[in-house]
C-alpha cells in the first residue's frame, strides 16, 4: 500500500517537475511576447490618450482627445484624415477586388496547364519574392515620364495614353497606379493559394460538370468558383488587411504626393509619428493607429461571418 | 502532494517571473548617464549630414591633437532615423555626447525636453565675435521662440528665453537658382535676370532651345520646396516685409486670399510651363541629381545644394547662380537674401566631459578650422571669414558667400516667428501644389484653401 501511494507520489512529482521544465522552456518565449506583445500593446493603448514628442521625460494626459480631433475637432487633422481616409477606401476595395479577379483566373489557367508548370509558378511567384523597396524604386523609374511604361505607349502608337508628367505625378493616375503595383505584388501569394485550393478540388466533380455539358467557362464559375470560395475569402482578407494598414509603398513611391493625391491612414500615422517636425504627435500616431486597428477587427469579424455561412 | 508541487513548480516560476520582470525593467529605461565622456575618454558626435562626416572627424582629429579629447563623428541619417534614434536614446539614457542639429529646430526641441545643456553661461562674448554677426544669435531662445512655444502642440515646448542650446556651425539660405550658364549662353543668355519677369522670359528662351530638357526642377515631393525656396522669396520681394509677413496673418484683407495674396499666387503661376516633367514626384536630392545629369537646365535650392551638385559631377564652373528674383515694380526691387543659421553644434545634458565638448565647439568657431571644415564639407561656415572669403574657402564656395546680403531689407528665410506656432508648411504648400504644378485650381481657388488653412492654425494656437 505504501509502496504504491510512493508510487503514485513519485509519478505526479514527475509530472509537476516535467510541468515546470516545460513552463521554464517556454518562459523566453512568453517573455518575448510580454515585451514585443503586451507591453508594445499597452504602451501604444495608453500613448494614444497623451500628448508626446517622444523626447521628454513626461507625457501629458488629454484622455480622449487625439480620438476626438482626428476623427472631427481639429481644423487640421480632421480634413487631413477624412481626405487620407477617403484614398484609403479606394484602396481598400480595389486591391482585394483586383486581386482576386486577377490571380483566381491565373490559378485556374496554371492548373490546367500540363507542360512547364512549375517554370510557370515561379515566374508568376517572382514579384512575391523581389517585392520591396527596391522594386518600389524600380517601379519609379518605369513610370516617369521618360520611364518605360510611356516609352512603350509611343512604341505601340498609343502617344493618348501617355503620361507626360509620368503616371505618378498626374494627381488623377497616381493612385491608380500604386493600386496597381499592389495588386502585382499581392496576386502571387493569391495564385498560390487559389492553386492549394484547386488542388483539393474533386475531379469527380469536374468530371459530372462536363458530362453535363458544361464548358470551361461554365465548370468555373459555376463549379470551381463556388467550390474556393473560402480560398477568396481568405485573400480577400489578406489584401484587404494590407491595403488597410499597409504604406511602405506610398512612402518610398510618392510619400503621398503629388499633393496630398495619394496620402492613406498608413502613411498619415507614421507622418504624425516621425515626420510631423517634432512636434508632439505621437499620441495622434498612436490614435490613429488604434482606429486602424478597429477597422481591421471589424472588417476581420465580417469575413469570419461570411467565411462561416460559406462553409 | 501540495508540498511537492511546490517545491517543484515555485523555483520555475520565480525563474519566470524574474525573467518578465527584467525584461520589463530592461524596457523602463536604464536610468544611465549616458554619454561616452568619462568611460573611455571618446566622445560621441551624432550629425545628420552624412556631406559633414568626414569634415567633423578631420577637425575632431586635429582637436584631439590640441586637447587630448577624442571625438567619434557618426552620421544618423536619414532626418527620421536621427529623431527616432536620438527619442529612443533619450528614454534608454544613451544620449550622445554632442550633437549637430538644425538651428532653431532639434536644438531647441531638444534642449526644451531637457536632453542638452544650456550653454547661455558657457559661451563667452569672445567666443561669439568669432561667427558672422547674422548667426551671433542663432541657438539662443528669443523672446518671440519662446513666445511660440507656450502655444499648445509646440515643438519647442520648455524652452526659457535666454538659454542657448547650440552655437552655430553652418549658415547660407533659401532661394537661391542653379543654372547651366552653358545652355543659358546657347539660348543667348549671358546675365542673370534681375526680375521675376526677366526671369520667366529666361526659362522661356532655354526651353524654347533645349525642348527636352531646358526646364526648372524642384523637389515638390516635400512641397514646401515650391513655397519657401521660390514663391516666398519672391512674395518678400514684391510686397516687402510686412506685406509678407501678412500673407500669412488671419486678416482677409492681407492673407493669400487678398488681391496682394492673389498678385503674388498669379506671378508664381507664370512657371507653370517650364516645370521639368514630373518634378512634383521627386523628392530633393533626386531633383538636385536631376540637374546633375542634365535633365534639367534650372535648379532652385540653398546654399547647401552645392555641395550636393559637386559630389554628383557637375562641373561648378559651368553655374550661374542668382535669388529668386523680385517682380519689377516691386517693393524690393533687387531682392537679396539674408543668411541664417542652418545647423549647430549641441551638448548633450548626461555628456560626461562638459569641458571637452564644449571645448569643440569653441575650436570649430577658429577661423581656420572653420575654413579647413568648410573647404572639406562645401558648406558655407558660420565662423567670420573676413572680406575675402575666397581665400579661405576656394572660389565655389567664395562667390557663394559673396552673395548672401547683411542688407536690413535682405529676405531672410530662416525667420519664421510670423507665422502662426502650429503651422505645418508642408500642409500649406500642399494646397499650393494644386494650382501650380498641378493645376487643378486657379489663383483664386489656391490663395482661399490656403489662407482658411493658415487661419484655423492661428485658431489653433488660441
Amino acid at each position: 500500500m505504501k509502496l504504491t501511494e510512493r508510487g503514485r507520489a513519485v509519478g505526479r512529482s514527475g509530472r509537476l517537475r516535467e510541468a515546470a521544465w516545460g513552463y521554464t522552456f517556454v518562459a523566453p518565449a512568453m517573455v518575448l511576447f510580454a515585451v514585443m506583445g503586451l507591453y508594445t500593446i499597452g504602451y501604444g493603448f495608453s500613448l494614444s490618450f497623451a500628448e508626446w514628442n517622444g523626447f521628454t521625460p513626461n507625457w501629458t494626459w488629454v484622455g480622449l482627445d487625439n480620438y476626438a480631433d482626428l476623427l472631427w475637432r481639429d481644423p487640421v487633422h480632421a480634413p487631413a484624415v477624412r481626405e487620407a481616409a477617403t484614398n484609403t477606401l479606394w484602396v481598400v476595395i480595389a486591391v482585394p477586388v483586383l486581386t482576386i479577379a486577377i490571380s483566381f483566373p491565373l490559378a485556374v489557367l496554371l492548373n490546367s496547364v500540363k507542360r512547364f508548370s512549375g517554370v510557370l509558378r515561379s515566374v508568376y511567384f517572382l514579384p512575391h519574392v523581389t517585392a520591396g523597396v527596391a522594386v518600389y524604386f524600380s517601379w519609379q523609374y518605369i513610370l516617369e515620364p521618360n520611364g518605360a511604361i510611356n516609352t512603350l505607349l509611343g512604341a505601340l502608337g498609343l502617344g493618348s495614353l501617355e503620361q507626360p508628367q509620368g503616371w505618378l505625378g498626374n494627381p488623377d493616375t497616381a493612385l491608380g497606379t500604386l493600386v496597381v503595383v499592389m495588386v502585382w505584388s499581392a496576386v502571387p501569394v493569391a495564385v498560390l493559394l487559389y492553386l492549394a485550393a484547386l488542388q483539393s478540388v474533386d475531379p469527380a466533380v469536374l468530371e459530372a460538370a462536363q458530362i453535363d455539358g458544361a464548358g470551361w467557362w461554365r465548370t468555373n464559375s459555376a463549379v470551381v468558383w463556388p467550390l474556393v470560395r473560402t480560398t477568396t475569402l481568405v485573400v480577400g482578407l489578406l489584401e484587404l488587411r494590407d491595403a488597410l494598414q499597409g504604406f511602405q509603398v506610398f512612402l518610398v513611391m510618392t510619400n503621398g504626393g503629388p499633393g496630398n493625391h495619394t496620402n492613406v491612414l498608413g502613411l498619415q500615422t507614421y507622418t504624425y509619428a516621425f515626420q510631423s517636425e517634432l512636434r508632439p504627435t505621437l499620441g495622434l500616431a498612436s490614435a490613429l493607429g488604434w482606429l486602424l486597428f478597429l477597422a481591421a477587427l471589424l472588417i476581420a469579424l465580417l469575413s469570419h461571418r461570411a467565411t462561416r455561412k460559406a462553409a | 502532494m501540495h508540498r511537492q508541487r511546490r517545491r517543484v513548480v515555485r523555483p520555475a516560476t520565480l525563474f519566470t517571473v524574474l525573467l518578465f520582470a527584467g525584461s520589463l525593467a530592461a524596457c523602463g529605461g536604464s536610468g544611465g548617464s549616458g554619454g561616452s565622456g568619462g568611460d573611455d575618454g571618446t566622445l560621441t558626435l551624432w550629425t545628420f549630414k552624412q556631406s559633414h562626416v568626414a569634415a567633423l572627424q578631420a577637425a575632431a582629429d586635429a582637436y584631439r591633437e590640441e586637447s587630448g579629447v577624442a571625438i567619434e563623428v557618426e552620421a544618423v541619417t536619414p532626418d527620421e532615423a536621427f529623431v527616432t534614434r536620438t527619442q529612443a536614446a533619450a528614454q534608454t539614457g544613451d544620449l550622445p555626447d554632442l550633437f549637430e542639429t538644425h538651428i532653431h529646430g532639434d536644438d531647441f526641441t531638444f534642449g526644451g525636453a531637457g536632453l542638452l545643456e544650456d550653454l547661455s553661461d558657457d559661451v563667452t562674448d569672445e567666443w561669439l565675435s568669432r561667427y558672422s554677426e547674422a548667426v551671433r544669435d542663432a541657438g539662443t531662445v528669443t523672446p518671440d521662440y519662446y513666445e511660440d512655444s507656450l502655444a499648445p502642440d509646440s515643438n519647442l515646448a520648455g524652452i526659457e528665453e535666454g538659454q542657448r542650446f547650440s552655437v552655430p556651425l553652418t549658415m547660407g539660405t533659401f532661394g537661391i537658382v542653379y543654372a547651366d550658364a552653358e545652355r543659358l549662353a546657347q539660348a543667348g543668355v549671358t546675365e542673370p535676370p534681375a526680375t521675376w519677369e526677366e526671369f520667366i522670359d529666361v526659362l522661356a528662351a532655354v526651353d524654347e532651345e533645349f525642348p527636352e530638357n531646358g526646364g526648372l526642377s524642384v523637389g515638390l515631393q516635400s512641397p514646401t520646396t515650391g513655397l519657401e525656396w521660390i514663391l516666398q522669396p519672391m512674395a518678400y520681394g514684391q510686397l516687402g516685409q510686412d506685406g509678407f509677413e501678412a500673407l500669412f496673418s488671419d486678416d482677409a484683407n492681407t492673407d493669400f486670399a487678398s488681391p496682394d495674396g492673389r498678385a503674388v499666387l498669379e506671378n508664381y503661376g507664370e512657371i507653370q510651363p517650364y516645370w521639368t516633367p514630373g518634378t512634383q514626384t521627386l523628392p530633393i536630392d533626386q531633383a538636385d541629381l536631376s540637374f546633375a545629369q542634365g535633365e534639367s537646365s534650372f535648379l532652385v535650392g540653398g546654399t547647401f545644394t552645392l555641395a550636393f551638385l559637386e559630389q554628383n559631377g557637375f562641373d561648378t564652373d559651368n553655374l550661374m547662380t542668382f535669388p529668386v528674383p523680385a517682380p519689377s515694380g516691386g517693393a524690393i526691387p533687387e531682392l537679396t537674401l539674408a543668411p541664417f543659421g542652418l545647423t549647430g553644434l549641441s551638448v548633450s545634458a548626461t555628456t560626461g566631459d562638459k569641458e571637452g565638448a564644449l571645448g569643440f565647439l569653441e575650436y570649430m568657431a577658429a577661423p581656420d578650422v572653420a575654413a579647413d571644415f568648410a573647404q572639406a564639407a562645401l558648406d558655407v561656415p558660420s565662423t567670420d571669414l573676413g572680406d575675402d572669403p575666397t581665400q579661405a574657402v576656394g572660389p565655389v564656395l567664395g562667390q557663394m558667400m559673396e552673395t548672401l546680403s547683411s542688407a536690413a531689407e535682405a529676405y531672410n528665410p530662416g525667420d519664421t516667428t510670423y507665422k502662426p506656432s502650429g503651422y505645418d508648411g508642408e500642409e500649406v504648400a500642399a494646397l499650393l501644389m494644386e494650382y501650380t504644378p498641378l493645376a487643378r485650381t486657379d489663383a483664386a481657388g489656391a490663395g482661399g484653401e490656403m489662407a482658411d488653412l493658415i487661419t484655423s492654425y492661428w485658431n489653433q494656437q488660441r
